[in-house]
């Protein structure tokens, strides 16, 4: 299998050089006869009324999909198929070590989650959490965005470089850092606490704090927030600011009713993918607390009970059953979210409608 | 050109086909409770058809559920395979699989699903196995067909495979009594007596060995930044810089099972709390939050307490654990002591690793012979990759003068004489819905490890229900 993963690589890169060669057309080598035939055939098509499609046309259409094959291939193989088989396994109870004991349990998978307390638990932390980190993040990043793009800061691109880099470190080795940072004895966090006479909490094992220290820990990779908020500010025609100024409005004018209603688009983009992240938390909880939702689940997001039941119990279809209601949670809450857009996102030159 | 293209786009597709279906990615795994030593992940071999008649069959020996990933033990599980296929290679060829225990229990469960399964697993404990309940083999017909002798088996051991109705999934290879080891020099440096090497020994001061003068002496041994013992009215419990006792790398079960064995499932199959177990959860709650002589969970984490290889940091005066510590006690000087009794009973809980056969596998007959051969003729070898101490009697007596080459200054008479106080049930035996309830009580030894000022009594109870609701789920 590593041989075949090589020879896929290496015959990969070379299609995807020809294919780039091949996109040229000065590249490629049309023999002259060819070249002839495919005018004749052109000038063929615009006269002729044919009510079905030329050679020409279904060829290309041909060598499209072919050059769309792998992707169709990988689509269907890694992310389909999964999925319907998902849908499968979350009717029965289906546990990947006893394969064998297999049976069909219909809704019976969807009916224990109404009863299920730590369902009912997983979504009430992950809501909980999301109604804390979504906008604290959002107010963060924004105000880094608009720091890093004021005139009057020195060294703009040192800071937004800074700002920028923890997102690149990767979560498991951010979380085990920051689980030495907050520990109560020999943490920095609490040491400096203590320097200014402050008793630090204890941030991983209290159940109201440790949402805090979720919430710093994931402020620190805001960079990429920050990066799209810039883009976004930077886009901003400077005539409108030029004209507010004439008009008399001060910085906090200009703010509110140009900077904002004009990266209204790039702040729903965020809003979205933030709201998909909170459902989809994971990976800091269960590096963090060994996977155990600690302290009195407090860390028991939805993913991690998911993950809990598919994983560690063995529960594979409870858990696939787990799965797709998350995927109907966070369609109606993007469905909801894309609704209210109408209301508040200003796409310039169409108005607010 | 276009024909170039579309012979590669072929291949490219064919290519991305025989990938999709090779061996399949490891999941995240949930973190152990004992830290192994990782080694590098391994491809799983290709399938094989069944051989000819004649010719060899190949036996897939899957390693990493218990000890074997790291580099070392896999070079010598590599020998002892090359030893095994030179002597027994005409008829069997043995093939290691060797995963990283962070992730072999995903990898086995995804080899399992995907009906690529491995004859022969281990070594593995009581709990890997308990973790894959209903995967195993049924031994005792093929033990009792081949009239395998087990006689120079301790009876007790072979009942600690026997997974209720999934019958006898393995037989006896390597035990890990326990003891309690003791840092030499935080006694010196205190100038307290050191504890008993002989069981149902009397301590220095002729009183009981047990765990009320554990207390008392493990008190003397732990210190503030200042100097201060716990009994010292200027003593902080926010900077003590050294402890006298921390019970390490074992879960409640394992804990309390040190004051007497029991189990949380009672004789009708409900969730139960023995009476000792409550008492010895008292005294390890007051030790962490009143008497302060045992680490929280904070200190465990923290770098004074070496991020929870506690003893091994010259920080904690006394441990109970087993054999296998010997791997990680660092630079330590320690020495071993008998396991303090408690109300006239004494317990040193046992570790035992085995090897066992998986079901739908392809060679059930193949497989039980390789694995009689491992345990049997070739058991010294196998023990020597994991410096385990043989569940062999007509092996110990060897094995132990080995072992004390090894360890000169220590006192491994000890670890010996603990055979005979096994903790039976043992503590890690299993219970209805084993992983949930694994996990239920996991998550109240997080709460208490973490929360001083509890009403103990109360949350007991609350983990009693608790456990039952989830014995009943599997009803």
């Amino acid at each position: 299998m590593q041989i075949a993963t090589q020879v896929f690589g290496i015959i990969q890169f070379i299609y995807l050089i020809i294919s780039f060669a091949a996109s040229f057309h000065h590249f490629v080598e049309i023999p002259e006869e060819k070249k002839m035939a495919l005018s004749s055939q052109a000038r063929t098509l615009s006269q002729t009324k044919s009510k079905s499609r030329s050679y020409l046309a279904r060829s290309q259409e041909r060598w499209g999909y072919l050059f769309l094959s792998p992707w169709i291939i990988g689509f269907l193989v890694f992310t389909l198929i999964p999925i319907l088989g998902t849908m499968y396994f979350s009717l029965t109870n289906y546990s990947p070590v006893t394969p064998d004991q297999t049976k069909f349990l219909g809704f019976d998978n969807y009916k224990t989650m109404l009863t299920d307390a730590k369902v009912t638990k997983s979504l009430l932390v992950t809501m909980n959490y999301a109604i804390l980190s979504i906008p604290i993040s959002f107010i963060v990043g924004l105000g880094l965005a608009v720091l890093v793009n004021s005139k009057n800061l020195a060294g703009k691109n040192f800071f937004r470089t800074m700002f920028y880099m923890p997102f690149m470190i990767p979560v498991v080795a951010g979380a085990l850092v920051w689980s030495g940072v907050m520990n109560t004895q020999s943490g920095w966090l609490n040491l400096m606490l203590e320097s200014i006479g402050i008793k630090g909490p204890d941030w991983l094992n209290d159940p109201q704090w440790i949402y805090v220290a979720l919430v710093l820990i994931g402020l620190w990779g805001l960079g990429n927030l920050m990066l799209t908020l810039l883009a976004g500010m930077q886009g901003v025609p400077t005539e409108l600011y030029e004209a507010a100024t004439i008009d008399g409005a001060n910085g906090w004018h200009k703010f509110m009713q140009i900077t904002l209603p004009m990266i209204s688009p790039v702040i729903f983009y965020n809003m979205t993918l933030m709201l998909i992240g909170a459902f989809k938390y994971f990976d800091l909880a269960y590096v963090l607390k060994n996977g155990t939702g600690q302290p009195a689940d407090a860390t028991l997001f939805y993913n991690l009970n998911l993950y809990k039941n598919a994983f560690t119990y063995n529960l594979m279809g409870y858990g696939s059953a787990l799965a797709w209601v998350l995927f109907l949670i966070v369609l109606a809450l993007t469905i909801l979210l894309f609704k209210t857009a109408n209301m508040w996102v200003y796409y310039g030159g169409e108005g607010k409608s | 050109m276009r024909k170039l293209m579309l012979i590669l786009s072929v291949l490219m597709v064919a290519s991305m086909l025989l990938t999709a279906c090779g061996a399949p990615a490891a999941t995240p795994a949930p973190v152990d409770e004992a830290p192994v030593n990782e080694a590098p992940a391994t491809e799983a071999p290709a399938e094989t058809e069944a051989p000819a008649a004649g010719e060899p069959i190949e036996i897939r020996w899957f390693i990493g559920l218990g000890a074997g990933g790291n580099p070392e033990e896999v070079e010598k599980e590599q020998a002892f395979v090359d030893e095994f296929n030179a002597k027994y290679g005409d008829k069997y060829i043995l093939v290691m699989d060797v995963v990283q225990n962070a992730t072999a229990y995903d990898v086995l469960k995804t080899q399992i699903a995907s009906g690529d399964v491995p004859d022969i697993v281990g070594p593995v404990g009581v709990r890997g196995l308990w973790s894959f309940e209903g995967a195993w083999m049924d031994l005792a017909p093929y033990v009792e067909s081949t009239g395998y002798d087990v006689s120079d088996f301790n009876p007790a051991l072979i009942d600690f495979y026997k997974l209720g109705p999934q019958g006898q999934v393995g037989l006896p290879f390597a035990i890990y009594p326990s003891a309690l080891w003791y840092n030499k020099d935080l006694f010196d440096e205190a100038g307290i007596a050191y504890p008993p090497h002989k069981y149902d020994e009397k301590y220095a001061d002729g009183g009981d060995w047990d765990f009320a003068k554990l207390r008392e002496i493990a008190m003397q041994l732990t210190f503030d930044e200042n100097g201060n013992a716990p009994d010292s009215a200027d003593f902080d419990p926010e900077k003590i810089t050294q402890f006298g006792y921390d019970a390490m790398w074992t879960d409640i079960r394992g804990k309390w099972t040190f004051f007497e064995a029991g189990s949380f499932v009672g004789p009708d199959g409900s969730a139960v709390m023995p009476d000792v177990w409550r008492e010895a959860a008292h005294w390890y709650y007051d030790g962490m939050w009143k008497d302060y002589f045992i680490p929280n969970d904070n200190y465990v984490n923290s770098d004074l307490l070496a991020q929870q290889n506690t003893f091994s940091s010259g920080n904690v005066a006394m441990t109970p654990i087993h054999t296998w510590y010997t791997c990680c006690a660092g630079e330590v000087n320690w020495d071993l002591a008998a396991i303090p009794s408690y109300d006239g009973h004494t317990t040193a809980k046992m570790h035992a690793d085995t090897f066992a056969i998986l079901k739908g596998n392809e060679n059930a007959d193949a497989a039980f012979e390789v694995l009689t051969i491992m345990l049997g003729d070739m058991a010294p070898q196998l023990l020597e990759v994991y410096g385990a101490f043989p569940a062999r009697q007509s092996l110990q007596d060897s094995a132990l003068e080995k072992m004390q080459g090894n360890f000169p200054n220590a006192d491994l008479q000890v670890f010996i004489d603990g055979i005979n106080y096994p903790d039976n049930p043992n503590h890690e035996s299993g219970m209805p819905n084993f992983l949930k309830a694994s996990d239920t009580y996991t998550a109240f030894a997080g709460l208490i490890q973490t929360t001083p000022d509890l009403d103990l009594d109360a949350e007991i109870d609350k983990l009693v229900t608790d456990l039952d609701a989830v014995f009943k789920e599997q009803e």
